[in-house]
C-alpha cells in the first residue's frame, strides 16, 4: 500500500469525525481548537494513529506522534463506585468543581484524554452515584471532546459522502449515501457506454462516484454537464483517479455543449423557419449563461469568462466537440442531480438517451419530480416511470443497549424511468 | 446471454424482458424452441394476459421497441440486475435492490474488485456485484446447498456472466472459505443465519491492504453477536444501518370547492348548487401497507496488515 506523501488529499478522522486535507509540506490542518503540524504523516502509512501533542511553548499549536502499539489507547477507566439509578442526582451547574479555565489549562499542557478524564471524574461530585451505564455515557461523551488520536484514511467515494453529508448536506445537494447508492444501481451504470451527468453542485462527489463505477481501465466514459464556468471538483481532485481514468470524465458547461451540438454540428441542415426557434433559444439561453456566469464570477472571484476563454479557448471547444461525438453515438444513462427544475434538462437530454436505458433524477424536493413524472409518461417515450423516497437510520449496537440513534435525517426523493422507441 | 453490458440488437438465447404495465413483466428466452415438461421439444411460445408471443421471433429486434400482440403491445427490454431481482425464481429469500444498492455502496466496489459472497442463494445480489466488478473484478460465491449452487452456476452461464464468477459449494461456517481464497478479497459480503461463525475465517481471506465486510441480518440479536465478533476481531468502522425504501403513486386529483362566500349576501336563493367549482393538483400517496423491515446491514472494514 502507498505510503502518505506532499500532495495527497487525506482523510483525518478523528473518532467519528471526519475531515478532507491537502497534504503540503510545513502545512497545518485546524481540527476542533487545535492548530496541527501536519509533516509527522508523510512517509507513513494509511490507517496509522497518531497522537495530537502539544508542541512545548505554545498555546494553540499541536504536533502529531505516530502510535506503534495500538494497545496503549484505552480510554477505559477504572470506576470503583456506581449508583443503581439517577434518585440521588439533581441538575446543578457545580456538579463539575474544576473551572473551564482549569480544564483548558489542563489541556494546553498535556493532551491526554485520559488525563483530562481523570480530572473531571475526581471533581465530579456527581460522577459515583451516576448508574454504570450513564458513568460509562459521561466518559465517551468527555473522552470525545479531549479526544487525543487520529487516523488517517485514504479517502473513498463512502468515506466522502459520509464526510460532505455529516458537514453540510447542502454541500452535496442533499444526497445521502443511501440515495448516492440507488443512482448508482438505478442508472445501470457500468464499466461500458457512455455516461450524461447534470450535477448543479455536489462538490464533484456524484461525477466522481460515477467514475468510480466506470473504472480504470474501462472503456466507459462520463460526460459531466455542470451549469457553471468550472465545475466543482473537489471530491474528485480527493479520489485520484488515474489520468487514463480521469480523462474519460469529460466536464463540459449545459450550454455550451448544447449549443455547439444543436448549432455547430448540424449547421445548413435544417430550414429558415427551424433557425428561427433557434435563434430565439439560443438568445435566451445566451442571456442565462451570462447570467449563471456572472452570478459563479463573483463567488469565485475568477477571471472574466472572455478572457478565461481566449486563454484556454481550445480546451473547452475540444472537450464540446469530444463530447458532442459521443452525444451523436447515444448515451447509456443520464443521471441528474440539479438545483434547477429538472424538467427541460431532461427534455434537452432525454433525445441523446438510447432505448432501454435509464434515467434517474434526484431532487430534495417531491413537486418538481410529480410534473416531471407525469411529462415523461404524457409527452415522452419513458416507462416503469417511479418516484421514490427512502427511510434510513442508524442503529446503537451494544450489548443489552441496541436502539435506533436519537437523530435521524430526512433524504429526499428519487424518480426514475426508462426510456423506449416509439 | 443478455446481462453482460449494453446490447442493442435482440441475439438467439438472450433473455429479454417482455414489459406490459408497470406490474406486469416476465422474463423470456428468445429461442425457437423449448423443452416442454414431457421432454419434447416444441415451438417456444410465451402466454401473456395480451395473447401469446412467439419467443423465436424477437430475435433481431431491438432492445427499447414496440412488440405487437394479439390484444394490445408490449416493450422489449434488456433485462437490468434490478429487473432480474424481482422477477427471478425464487430458491431462497432474497435481498431487493434498496439493500442491494446499500451493500454495493458499503463493499466499496468497483471493476477490479474480488468479491467474497456466502450464501450465493438465488443470485440476487450476485447480479448486481457482477455489473459493478466486471470486465476485470471477479465474484467467489459460496453456498452450502449443493443443488442450489448449482443452478446458480447454470444461471449465470445463461446468462452470459460465467467469467467473472465461481460458484462453490461449501459450509464456511464451518470450514472456513478454503486455503485458495487467503489475502485475495476487497470485499466480503455474508447472508447467513450465524454470520460470526464464518466472520472468523474472513480475517485471513482479506488481501494485505485490507478490505470491507458487510453482512444482512433480519434479526437484532444477530447483530449485536456479529458486531461483537467484528470488534474482537480488529474491524474498525462498525456501522449498523437499516433501510427502506417507499414507492408513491403519483396522482392527478381533484376536489371540489363549496362556494360559501354567496351566502353573506342576499340573493334569489336560486342556482347555489350550481356553481361547481374544482380545484387540480398533483399529489403523491403511499401505499397504505408498506413494507417495515427487511434486515439490518452492518458493514465494517478490516485495516491493511503490514
Amino acid at each position: 500500500m502507498d505510503n502518505i506523501k506532499v500532495g495527497d488529499y487525506i482523510i483525518v478522522q478523528r473518532q467519528n469525525y471526519t475531515k478532507l486535507h491537502k497534504l503540503r509540506s510545513h502545512g497545518t490542518m485546524a481540527l476542533g481548537s487545535f492548530i496541527i503540524e501536519m509533516d509527522n504523516v508523510i512517509g507513513e502509512k494509511y490507517f496509522d494513529t497518531f497522537q495530537i501533542k502539544n508542541v512545548p511553548n505554545t498555546k494553540k499549536n499541536y504536533t502529531l506522534e505516530k502510535i506503534e502499539d495500538l494497545s496503549s489507547i484505552s480510554t477505559s477507566l477504572n470506576v470503583e463506585q456506581s449508583g443503581s439509578d439517577n434518585r440521588n442526582i439533581e441538575a446543578d451547574d457545580n456538579n463539575q468543581t474544576m473551572s473551564s479555565e482549569e480544564i483548558n489549562k489542563l489541556k494546553d499542557e498535556d493532551l491526554s484524554s485520559n488525563n483530562i478524564l481523570e480530572k473531571l471524574i475526581s471533581n465530579s461530585k456527581t460522577f459515583n452515584t451516576k448508574t454504570e451505564y450513564s458513568q460509562e455515557k459521561y466518559i465517551k461523551k468527555k473522552s470525545k471532546k479531549y479526544f487525543e488520536y487520529i487516523q488517517i484514511r485514504k479517502p473513498s467515494i463512502r468515506l466522502l459522502a459520509q464526510m460532505f453529508y455529516r458537514q453540510d448536506p447542502a454541500k452535496i445537494l442533499g444526497i445521502r449515501i443511501d440515495y448516492l447508492s440507488q443512482i448508482l444501481s438505478y442508472s445501470n451504470i457500468q464499466s461500458e457506454g457512455t455516461h450524461i451527468v447534470y450535477d448543479s453542485g455536489t462538490s464533484g462527489l456524484i461525477p466522481a462516484a460515477l467514475l468510480e463505477s466506470i473504472g480504470a481501465n474501462t472503456c466507459g466514459k462520463l460526460i459531466h454537464m455542470h451549469p457553471g464556468n468550472e465545475c466543482q471538483k473537489v471530491a474528485f481532485l480527493a479520489m485520484e483517479f488515474p489520468e487514463e481514468q480521469a480523462k474519460r470524465c469529460i466536464n463540459v458547461n449545459l450550454y455550451s455543449v448544447l449549443r455547439h451540438y444543436h448549432q455547430t454540428e448540424t449547421k445548413g441542415l435544417k430550414d429558415a423557419c427551424d433557425r428561427d426557434v433557434d435563434k430565439q433559444s439560443e438568445e435566451n439561453v445566451e442571456m442565462k449563461e451570462y447570467e449563471e456566469l456572472e452570478i459563479m464570477e463573483t463567488e469565485n472571484n475568477e477571471q472574466p469568462e472572455a478572457k478565461r476563454r481566449k486563454l484556454d479557448k481550445s480546451n473547452w471547444q475540444v472537450d464540446n466537440e469530444l463530447a458532442c461525438k459521443l452525444l451523436r453515438d447515444g448515451v447509456h444513462s443520464i443521471i441528474i442531480t440539479a438545483k434547477e427544475h429538472p424538467q427541460s434538462i431532461v427534455d434537452a437530454l432525454e433525445p441523446f438517451l438510447l432505448p432501454s436505458r435509464n434515467l434517474v433524477v434526484f431532487s430534495t424536493f417531491k413537486e418538481p419530480l410529480q410534473e416531471l413524472y407525469f411529462h415523461l409518461k404524457n409527452d415522452l417515450s419513458f416507462l416503469a416511470v417511479k418516484l421514490t423516497t427512502n427511510f434510513m437510520r442508524n442503529y446503537q449496537v451494544l450489548p443489552d443497549r441496541t436502539h435506533p440513534e436519537v437523530n435521524m435525517t430526512h433524504g429526499g426523493y428519487l424518480l426514475t424511468a426508462i426510456k423506449v422507441k416509439q | 446471454m443478455s446481462f453482460d453490458g449494453y446490447k442493442t440488437v435482440i441475439k438467439e438465447g438472450d433473455s429479454v424482458i417482455l414489459y406490459l404495465t408497470i406490474n406486469q413483466y416476465y422474463i423470456l428466452e428468445a429461442k425457437n424452441t423449448a423443452v416442454s415438461k414431457k421432454g419434447a421439444t416444441v415451438q417456444n411460445i410465451f402466454q401473456t394476459p395480451y395473447g401469446p408471443i412467439i419467443c423465436g421471433d424477437l430475435i433481431g429486434k431491438l432492445y427499447g421497441t414496440k412488440i405487437q400482440l394479439k390484444k394490445g403491445w408490449a416493450y422489449v427490454l434488456q433485462p437490468t440486475p434490478e429487473f432480474w431481482t424481482e422477477i427471478l425464481p425464487h430458491r431462497t429469500q432474497i435481498i431487493y435492490s434498496t439493500d442491494i444498492s446499500m451493500i454495493l455502496f458499503y463493499l466499496e466496489l468497483k471493476p477490479t474488485s474480488i468479491v467474497v459472497e456466502s450464501g450465493t442463494g438465488s443470485g440476487s445480489l450476485s447480479h448486481a456485484i457482477i455489473r459493478r466488478i466486471k470486465p476485470s473484478g471477479h465474484l467467489y460465491t459460496f453456498d452450502f446447498h449443493e443443488t442450489r449452487a448449482e443452478v446458480a452456476r447454470n444461471e449465470f452461464k445463461d446468462h452470459g456472466l460465467g467469467e467473472y464468477v465461481t460458484v462453490q459449494t461449501r459450509d464456511v461456517c464451518t470450514n472456513g472459505f478454503g486455503k485458495e481464497m487467503e489475502n485475495k478479497a476487497d470485499a466480503i459480503f455474508l447472508d447467513l443465519p450465524q454470520p460470526w461463525l464464518a466472520a472468523n475465517y474472513t480475517t485471513q481471506v482479506f488481501k494485505k491492504s485490507g478490505g470491507r465486510l458487510c453482512s444482512f441480518s433480519p434479526c437484532v440479536e444477530q447483530v449485536q453477536k456479529m458486531c461483537a465478533a467484528l470488534s474482537n476481531l480488529g474491524y474498525q468502522d462498525i456501522q449498523t444501518v437499516e433501510i427502506l425504501q417507499s414507492q408513491f403513486s403519483v396522482q392527478k386529483k381533484k376536489m371540489s370547492v363549496l362556494n360559501l362566500n354567496i351566502l353573506k349576501t342576499q340573493n334569489d336563493g336560486k342556482c347555489e348548487k350550481s356553481e361547481k367549482e374544482y380545484v387540480n393538483f398533483i399529489t403523491s400517496v403511499l401505499p397504505n401497507s408498506l413494507p417495515g423491515h427487511t434486515g439490518y446491514l452492518t458493514s465494517a472494514t478490516f485495516p491493511p496488515c503490514y
